[in-house]
């Protein structure tokens, strides 16, 4: 198992040994532990979504080019997995532009909620969605317009 | 598979490559094919969690408070310690891949089970989690009867978890089947420096199993 000799490796091998997948390996482990501290500081929610996605995409970025052999690969098999991501990111880019910017509904932090009459609720609504606002709603407070938030 | 009886014993100790199919030219002809499509389908992977992804976000700025509620009443521990498991996995498949390659099958193996294992112990730690929501009733829509989440928009939480990880749990599962079948082949010694291109691939949806739990990790424990 410790052996790595390369008397019967491959003329056009590619890719790391052991020992380096095992220094990748450690830098995840460390990314791990430093999501972890991170989401343990003091600090607005949105630094933490950010902060969180920043080491998921570095972490990504490891396995992707050493565990999935990227780096050595082809470059059209390069262009389909950033094709994947960039259609990843246009979806999610035009749809957080929209729920941000039109709908206000429950995100209390931008408008109070509407006071509901519990006695018009249907009945069998579960405990939870009570004070959930239906469909769009132009809701009152200082909230349509730009004051949406991700 | 059928064909491995067939195949010869090397003198370098594996089994003779199959042979190769007649509409290729060569063999790295035919390699690059195999790890192509395999890419491909990863990408239409990445899209089909792309949905889950933009749906938590999405409900995520509808219902903030409710989301940072039930984040913090998930498991921290077991959350870190399955995203531990999962990134250890993909180290000891990432390995077996490298042994396959240089035609060292027992060493695959080796690492494929082990592999194997720390996929099964990620479904039971996943299986503890479950049951601990289900004990508590935090589950999706209608069935959410949970007291400590005050905030509007618990049970869509729950629609968001339950899916999200269930649909990797899937994937998982899928996963070590896979390893499963070219861990039967490594102990059979079929692959070499000229064929390993079903380590490789298994070894691809592995990792991408791995990639999707890195994100799900801060989003739903942490954040």
């Amino acid at each position: 198992m410790a052996s790595t000799s390369s008397a019967s490796a491959p003329a056009h091998a590619h890719g790391f040994g052991p020992g380096k997948l095992l220094l990748n390996w450690l830098i995840l482990v460390c990314l791990t532990f430093s999501t972890f501290g991170v989401s343990q500081i003091q600090m607005p929610v949105n630094y933490h979504l950010a902060a969180a996605i920043c080491i998921s995409v570095v972490k990504t970025t490891l396995v992707v080019l050493f565990f999935m052999h990227l780096w050595w690969g082809e470059g059209i098999n390069r262009i389909v997995f950033l094709t994947s991501f960039l259609f990843l990111l246009l979806l999610m880019f035009f749809v957080m532009a929209d729920v941000g910017t039109r709908f206000t509904l429950s995100n209390s932090r931008i408008a109070p909620l509407p006071k509901i009459d519990q006695t018009m609720m249907p009945t069998g609504m579960p405990p939870g969605m009570g004070n959930v606002p239906q469909g769009h709603s132009d809701g009152p407070g200082p909230s349509s317009g730009k004051a949406g938030e991700q | 598979m059928e064909s491995s009886a067939a195949r010869k014993m090397t003198a370098e100790g594996w089994l003779e490559p199959p042979p190769l199919p007649h509409h290729y030219e060569t063999e790295e002809n035919h390699k690059h094919a195999l790890r192509f499509g395999m890419w491909l389908f990863l990408g239409t992977e990445v899209l089909l969690f792309a949905g889950i992804f933009v749906g938590y976000f999405v409900f995520r700025t509808y219902f903030p408070e409710a989301f940072e509620q039930a984040g913090r009443h998930l498991s921290l521990f077991w959350g870190t310690a399955n995203t531990l498991v999962l990134l250890t996995s993909s180290l000891t498949v990432a390995t077996a891949h490298y042994y396959a390659e240089h035609g060292k099958n027992r060493n695959a193996f080796w690492l494929l089970t082990a592999s194997i294992a720390m996929g099964g112990m990620f479904l039971c730690i996943k299986g503890i989690e479950y049951h601990d929501k289900f004990v508590e009733l935090a589950l999706p829509g209608k069935f959410f009867h949970y007291n400590e989440i005050t905030a509007p928009g618990g049970p869509i939480f729950y629609v968001v978890y339950f899916f999200a990880t269930g649909l990797h749990a899937l994937h998982v599962i899928v996963g070590m089947s896979l390893l499963t079948w070219v861990a039967v082949r490594c102990w059979r010694k079929e692959f070499s420096p000229q064929y390993y291109a079903p380590v490789e691939n298994a070894g691809l949806y592995w990792h991408l199993v791995d990639l999707v739990w890195i994100f799900l990790y801060p989003l739903l424990y942490l954040v």
